[in-house]
């Protein structure tokens, strides 16, 4: 279908290009659709490197990142954290250190210490060569332990979780800012011009930080995150209207170009030559993206592996969907999943939310490595914060319930795997109740930073002007964790 | 809340950043014009900034060797016998040998810090030491004056505008554009104006006043646009960008509010051209003027539209604090063009803000009330609340209103005589009550014998009696279940909601939100067999009902009312209700009949079921705890709270009160509708808070204490303006305030020309771009000033000027020398605004209401998309009438997810003060006008407009027509020829049922009048949906 557009009959699609180099804006080939999409501001940074394969700065670990938000704050103590003097201690108050003077969201009076319960379900076995502990609630990944780095000191500054998801995201506890997704599609682009540089799946409700989690901030907007969606239009709007066919529209589209091209021959502004362009890749997006985000042809023991059944909306098909945007070049994908808040019976409701995600974490894993991409796909695991060691029994109306966790800044566990971290590590340590870091604190600019390095990005040199500073998603702080890096 | 972030502002070094256009541009003119004696604005303060500041510069935090570079004496004193700076010898000052050095270990600025100066930057550096070693003072801080002569120039001339721009344009050796065509200048204004392109009529007395005295028909035309009250609907938005003007808190929950009565403020404010002191001094400080209007309260939403944040276990002071560093940061950034947010955590690196002076201002806005609270006063659930004010009503209202309150008076009257005729009963009742609390009576399970949902869902059987419903999960259902019973004597139901591991979170409701909302229950009773009669219920009862769901909802023949359970998810709940009289059976027993309405939508429907009945005394079925608690206590210990709540019951369950209490509910109701309206405002505390410098920014941990004041650099304070917001306010709009003017009109150049006179319209300071025409900037701020601080005249200033008018066509040459259009040798063309967009198409199509003000809009979006986590509100309700068709301005802003068609077209959040949109062009965008339902609704009726205003079947008149609705124009021969081939081949390919299917969209609604033929009509919407795709109907040009 590509021939039925043809633009290179214009000339002034090129002076366009001629344009952004007269005016400095450093434009390499990577991302060239998007990146000439965007006009937004009189200052427009470059930001594609020439030759993606020596990254922006220095040259990547990875091309592609599949960040996973659990949203809510998972209970990392009881999937990661081997704890027994916790245990031990459980039903016991906390120490003054941990209550007095310290801002916690829901617990108000001095709380007593919570041990993960003592059980086969909840065990926490060494798995693997590495012999990293990661619980029984999660079986299938205890199987690709090996792969996994782990970091165990995370700490964040916030402690509500729309603040704490900005500041995780954003780099910033209020809106305005770039997310993480956008800076990377800002810096190198994607690799697939049918298809946007970041894209977002979200199981369950949206989490409460909104769209913000994704936006662009004071980036062009072409740079924010889209959200393919499992049910109704993939992409909004992407579907033609009833009693509109494919070859109506390719009719329509091309009309509008060959008006356009007449308009451009009068007028001259290359800006229309842009929008000829975005008119044919938003048709190639018709085709490219409902067939990408159906899962019927993938074969039965792919299905078997992610726990996917097509047509459904679940964690697993987003999972699947995630290997095939990397498969096709996306940059950067973005999965939240809800419900991860278990300020009340925790132990209650936590096995059913590990069952969820175990199983298809584990196979995006595995299926990533055994098509040779996880050496070139970083797989994050993440929350906005994490949940504290000492109970809480009372939601948020006053009314007993059964022990749950409070969020948790002062340290937390989170994973990658995949390109160019080290496999089977950990990578800090928390105090024996799991309440502070004892060794290697990584604030979450570090984390950040590193993220950014892997991908081959200087997170000090990607910046944005705004308001006369440069900005950019470590605010003025951030070191690259190196110890994690393989 | 951790403090380094709030506001980053150190400067990044070695940064991957290209110079905006403008500054580019700018310094390449400079550059190319050698041996020009050296600028210190131009050239040397911007790498002193760049290059230096950091150390050597206003942070005294960060500053090394006692040296700052900022401040002329400073930089030039005596330091032990040398000199950083001796004025004509750079071989005398320590700065250019240190500039100039070879060893890394002397050279500045150090290889470290990564600033490295270029060969041309250091070149600079010594001609101007060499030059002299003047400093000037940042010239945004310097006072406006207007230039003694305006330059003369060859090209033909407007207004003074043109004299500034052609100079500078004849000093490139450019010349103007020749004047735009009528057609085009037309739309140009119209659509800058008012955001609306011209009508036919418009455009046909603008052509033929054209012929006889052009510039009379281009003056009357703008005099009409700026008198338009569309005026200010399409300069509000702009406003509100600046003021984040949403109509929700943001953060989770992200709940609506209501301060839409302060955007029609701005609207109203705009169209009556108030003059921008007054329009500043109300929103900033209306509240405190004296004898303050109504209106002028409503101003004050101005910075009541800051986020809150109202997540459970929020801290409202953190909350308070941050929408305080909201105000000051914005204030700065709207009327100042100041980034004085840099002074929150340390001195500012580049600009002349102290952190004091950062708290100083921080104090005048320190003095509003906490805006979030905890209702129950128990656990860390939090609310929004914070100052509201109720609107007036109108007069119809106010009369109705009154009516209604005297009846509610009359029967609440009534209810209290009853209740005293009542109080024999009403003692039985309590010690009925009492009795049967002790008394619990006997319920049978029924065995249901028969299910089904009118979502088509299935069930399975429990061995508890309970149904697991399965299957489909629609948006509403009505559940009815048969069961035969032996009992005789029935005298209540009981219906429970049971969780079930397979149920969302366990349920008991099955959607994502494992909700239940029953709204009403309906219960037949057939004897032996017999017909089936239905049974009055009532004395509804549960063991929890949700605020504002309470049971009796469910019982009271009120489809919209109900019982429901948030946020007790995850447990069993059940209700009770009473049948009127016990139900006689016979030795067949009872076929009972009962429907459950679940019609609240969205899947809040019950998971699991079980129904019972009981024989039994129901005076009192399955007492709830609090009521048997009351019921225990002696009357005279009983709080005014118990009393209530039995009073309530016992209504409930006397038949006699029952009517009257019904009565007074539908009262309430009514007059809950004509409740006033409210709007969030500022309300100053009686005593103020006292404001320390927060170090680091950080609200734990307050340094020394400071007073309300101005920043130094800046202005003095009148000492005779009140020590408030007002005083501040005055402050800012006073004539010696060097920076208010040029900031604002700058930003109204900006949406006229498409960037600013500066390019970055929200930093006027030393990291800001210089002005590309500073005597132009100087000259508009005076005459602003002069005029009385007047919009319109400024605006019409811009659009009368011959700079304006040019034709925007742009030549290889052009492209090449001035890509941007900074030196304005053509007249702007970009693409329109998201809002303008939406306006522009249902004006086309002539679908456009042109209502104005009140509650926000929700046109058509797709569906699922308001999910956020949090609370069960808000819901959108596509409005299925002319609604719709209002203008954007007035489409509900929900933070957390924004209308998404404006999204695409660059719409900000507004969780945050935005001073310049971006304009991208995307694929999405593409698909927004493709395929968006609301797009294709104006298709057609753009099709249909074109049909039925030009019956002629003639396809040239119809596309003439056509083009002068969404283009002010004819079109060409080739333009034509394209069309018709697509509209033959369209018409050629639709049968009568291919159109129809496409005039079948639900939301496209083919007008009742259209009484032409179906077939045109279907290869016209086809053919208007392209015409709204053209690049040329979405820019002006």
């Amino acid at each position: 279908m590509n021939a039925a557009f043809d633009f290179s009959a214009s000339g002034l699609v090129q002076s366009r290009r001629q344009m952004f180099q007269t005016a400095g804006m450093g434009m390499g080939g990577v991302a060239l659709q998007w990146l000439l999409a965007r006009d937004g501001f009189g200052a427009v940074s470059g930001g594609a490197p020439n030759k993606l394969k020596d990254g922006l700065h220095h040259p990547a670990k990875a091309k592609h990142v599949i960040y996973i938000h659990l949203v809510g704050g998972a209970s990392h103590l009881d999937l990661f954290e081997h704890k027994p003097e916790l245990q031990k201690r459980t039903g016991q108050l906390c120490p003054d250190e941990f209550f007095v003077g310290k801002q916690l969201a829901f617990i108000r009076s001095q709380p007593t210490l919570l041990g993960t319960p003592a059980t086969d379900q909840f065990a926490m076995n060494p798995s693997g060569q590495s012999g990293l502990r990661l619980s029984n609630l999660l079986p299938n990944l205890q199987e690709v332990a090996d792969e996994m780095c782990f970091i165990r000191t995370l700490q964040t500054e916030q402690f509500n979780h729309a603040p704490a998801q900005m500041f995780l995201l954003t780099g910033f506890n209020r809106f305005g800012r770039p997310s993480i997704g956008s800076w990377v599609s800002y810096g190198i682009g994607s690799e697939n011009e049918d298809l946007p540089a970041f894209v977002v799946l979200v199981t369950g409700q949206v989490l409460g930080a909104g769209n913000s989690a994704w936006g662009s901030g004071f980036l062009p907007t072409v740079h924010q995150g889209v959200e393919f969606r499992t049910q109704g239009d993939p992409v909004l709007y992407l579907s033609n209207p009833k009693g509109i066919a494919d070859a109506d529209r390719l009719k329509s589209v091309e009309a509008i170009n060959a008006l356009n091209r007449l308009r451009l021959a009068d007028v001259g502004d290359p800006e229309i030559a842009t929008r000829i362009s975005q008119y044919e890749m938003a048709y190639r997006m018709q085709t490219s993206v409902p067939e990408l985000m159906s899962i019927d042809d993938e074969p039965k023991e792919i299905h078997e592996l992610y726990g996917t059944e097509p047509g459904k909306t679940s964690f697993a098909n987003n999972c699947l969907l995630a290997r095939r945007l990397v498969e096709r070049g996306v940059r950067f994908v973005q999965l939240f999943d809800a419900d991860w808040d278990h300020h009340g019976n925790v132990f209650g409701s936590l096995p059913k939310k590990a069952k969820d995600v175990d199983r298809p974490v584990a196979a995006l894993i595995k299926d990533l490595r055994q098509r040779g991409l996880l050496d070139d796909t970083l797989i994050v695991w993440s929350a906005e914060f994490g949940r504290t060691p000492m109970a809480q029994g009372a939601n948020g109306d006053g009314k007993e319930t059964k022990a749950g966790r409070d969020h948790h800044k002062e340290a937390y566990t989170v994973w990658m795997a995949g390109g160019g971290v080290k496999k089977g590590h950990e990578h800090g340590m928390t105090d024996e109740l799991g309440y502070k870091p004892a060794v290697d604190p990584v604030p979450m600019h570090d984390f950040n930073a590193t993220l950014m390095h892997l991908l081959g990005i200087d997170h000090e040199r990607l910046t944005f002007r705004y308001q006369g500073l440069n900005l950019r998603l470590t605010g003025v702080a951030g070191n690259v964790v190196k110890g994690v890096i393989a | 809340m951790q403090p380094c972030w709030i506001r980053p502002c150190f400067f990044v070094p070695n940064a991957v950043l290209i110079p905006s256009a403008v500054a580019a541009f700018v310094s390449a003119v400079g550059a190319a014009a050698p041996q020009k004696k050296v600028d210190f604005n131009r050239d040397i303060r911007p790498i002193l900034s760049e290059h230096c500041y950091h150390c050597h510069g206003p942070d005294a935090e960060t500053r090394d060797a006692d040296l700052r570079l900022d401040i002329e004496a400073e930089a030039k004193k005596d330091l032990g016998g040398y000199f950083a700076l001796v004025p004509g010898k750079p071989e005398e000052s320590e700065i250019w040998l240190r500039v100039d050095h070879d060893d890394p270990d002397e050279v500045m600025p150090p290889p470290k810090a990564k600033r490295d100066l270029t060969p041309e930057k250091k070149e600079l550096f010594r001609r101007w030491i060499a030059e002299g070693a003047a400093y000037e003072k940042h010239w945004a801080y310097e006072k406006p004056v207007r230039a003694e002569l305006l330059p003369s120039v060859k090209a033909q001339v407007k207004n003074e505008i043109d004299r500034f721009v052609f100079a500078k344009l004849e000093s490139e050796g450019l010349a103007p554009s020749p004047e735009a065509a009528p057609e085009t200048q037309l739309r140009r204004v119209s659509l800058d104006l008012t955001g609306l392109p011209p009508s036919p009529e418009e455009l046909d007395r603008f052509l033929s006043e054209w012929k006889s005295d052009p510039e009379a028909a281009y003056t009357g035309a703008v005099d009409r646009l700026l008198k338009s009250e569309r005026f200010g609907e399409r300069w509000a938005r702009p406003w509100l960008d600046l003021a984040r003007y949403a109509d929700s808190n943001g953060f989770q929950a992200d709940q609506l509010r209501d301060s839409w009565a302060y955007r029609d403020w701005v609207i109203g404010a705009l169209n009556q051209n108030m003059p921008f002191d007054r329009f500043t001094i109300e929103q900033l400080a209306g509240d405190l003027l004296p004898y303050a209007t109504v209106e002028q309260k409503i101003a004050t939403g101005f910075h009541r539209t800051v986020t809150c944040n109202v997540e459970a276990g929020v801290h409202p002071e953190e909350n308070r604090v941050n929408q305080v560093v909201d105000r000051v940061n914005t204030t700065g950034t709207v009327w100042l063009g100041s980034t004085i947010e840099c002074a929150q955590c340390h001195d500012h690196k580049y600009d002349p803000f102290s952190m004091a002076d950062y708290y100083s201002i921080f104090a005048y806005f320190n003095n509003t009330p906490v805006e979030v609270e905890n209702p129950s006063g128990k656990g860390v659930s939090f609310d929004f609340y914070g100052p509201k004010m109720e609107l007036p009503l109108d007069a119809a209202k106010q009369t109705e209103r009154a009516s209604l309150t005297a009846k509610l008076d009359e029967l609440k009257g009534r209810q209290k005589t009853l209740a005293a005729a009542n109080e024999k009963d009403r003692a039985e009742w309590e010690s009925r009550l009492l009795a049967s609390a002790a008394k619990a009576p006997v319920w049978e399970t029924l065995e249901i014998e028969d299910f089904s949902g009118t979502g088509g869902e299935t069930c399975e059987r429990l061995e508890d009696g309970s149904l697991l419903v399965k299957g489909e999960l629609p948006k509403q259902t009505t559940y009815t279940v048969k069961a035969w019973t032996k009992v005789n004597g029935i005298r209540a139901v009981k219906i429970e909601a049971l969780t079930h591991e397979s149920l969302p979170d366990q349920g008991p409701g099955r959607g994502d939100r494992p909700n239940i909302i029953v709204n009403e229950i309906r219960l037949a009773a057939a004897t032996g067999g017999g017909k089936d009669e239905p049974v009055a219920l009532h004395g509804a009862v549960a063991d929890f009902s949700q605020n504002n769901w309470d049971v009796g909802g469910a019982v009271d023949g009120d489809p919209k009312t109900g019982w429901a359970i948030n946020p007790e998810f995850g447990k069993d709940h059940w209700m009770t209700v009473r049948t009127g009289g016990p139900i006689p059976a016979n030795e067949n027993g009872t076929l009972l009949t009962l429907a459950l309405d679940q019609n609240y939508g969205g899947g809040r429907t019950i998971g699991r079921l079980r129904v019972s009945v009981t024989a039994d005394e129901p005076a009192a079925p399955d007492l709830p705890e609090d009521l048997t608690a009351i019921l225990k206590k002696p009357a005279g210990k009983r709080s005014a709270k118990d009393k209530k709540t039995l009073d309530e019951q016992f209504a409930k369950a006397n038949p006699k009160l029952l009517a009257l209490h019904r009565e007074i509910a539908g009262v309430e109701k009514a007059l809950k509708a004509v409740e006033p309206d409210t709007t969030l405002v500022m309300v100053e505390m009686d005593e103020s808070r006292e404001t320390h410098v927060m170090t680091r920014g950080n609200y734990l941990a307050p340094a020394e204490k400071v007073g309300a004041r101005t920043p130094a650099a800046l202005h003095p304070l009148d000492p005779t303006l009140p020590k408030n917001r007002l005083g501040f306010a005055k402050w800012l709009m006073d004539r010696e305030n060097p920076l208010v003017a040029r900031v604002t009109v700058n930003r109204w150049w900006n949406e006229i020309f498409g960037h600013g006179l500066v390019g970055t319209l929200e930093d006027f300071g030393a990291q800001g771009d210089p002005p590309s025409h500073p005597e132009l900037l100087d000259w508009l701020a005076v005459e602003f000033m002069d005029s009385g601080w007047d919009m319109k005249h400024l605006l019409r200033l811009m659009v009368t000027s011959a700079v304006y008018r040019q034709s925007s066509r742009v030549t290889p040459e052009l492209l090449e020398k001035d890509p941007a259009n900074v030196l304005h040798a053509r007249g702007p063309r970009f693409r329109m605004s998201a809002e303008m967009i939406r306006d522009n198409g249902l004006a086309v199509a002539g679908l456009l209401s042109t209502r104005m003000g009140g509650k926000p809009i929700m046109p058509y979006q797709p569906p699922g998309l308001w999910r956020q986590i949090g609370r069960n509100e808000p819901v959108w309700v596509d409005a299925k009438n002319d609604d719709r068709f209002r203008r954007g301005i007035y489409v509900v802003y929900r933070r957390a997810a924004p209308y998404p068609s404006f999204v695409n077209f660059d719409a900000p959040d507004r969780g945050s003060c935005v001073v310049k949109r971006g304009r991208t062009n995307t694929p999405l965008q593409a698909l927004t006008l493709l395929n968006d339902p609301a797009y294709l609704e104006m298709a057609l009726g753009f099709a249909d407009r074109v049909l039925t205003s030009e019956p002629s079947a003639d396809f040239g008149r119809r596309l003439d027509l056509a083009y002068r609705l969404a283009l002010q124009r004819t079109p060409s021969d080739a333009e034509r020829k394209q069309l018709e081939a697509v509209y033959n081949e369209r018409l050629g390919a639709l049968d009568e049922k291919a159109a129809l299917e496409l005039l079948a969209e639900p939301l496209t609604v083919v007008k009742a009048g259209f009484t032409g033929d179906r077939r045109e009509l279907a290869a016209w919407f086809f053919l208007s949906n392209i015409l709204l795709n053209l690049d040329e109907t979405i820019t002006k040009s």
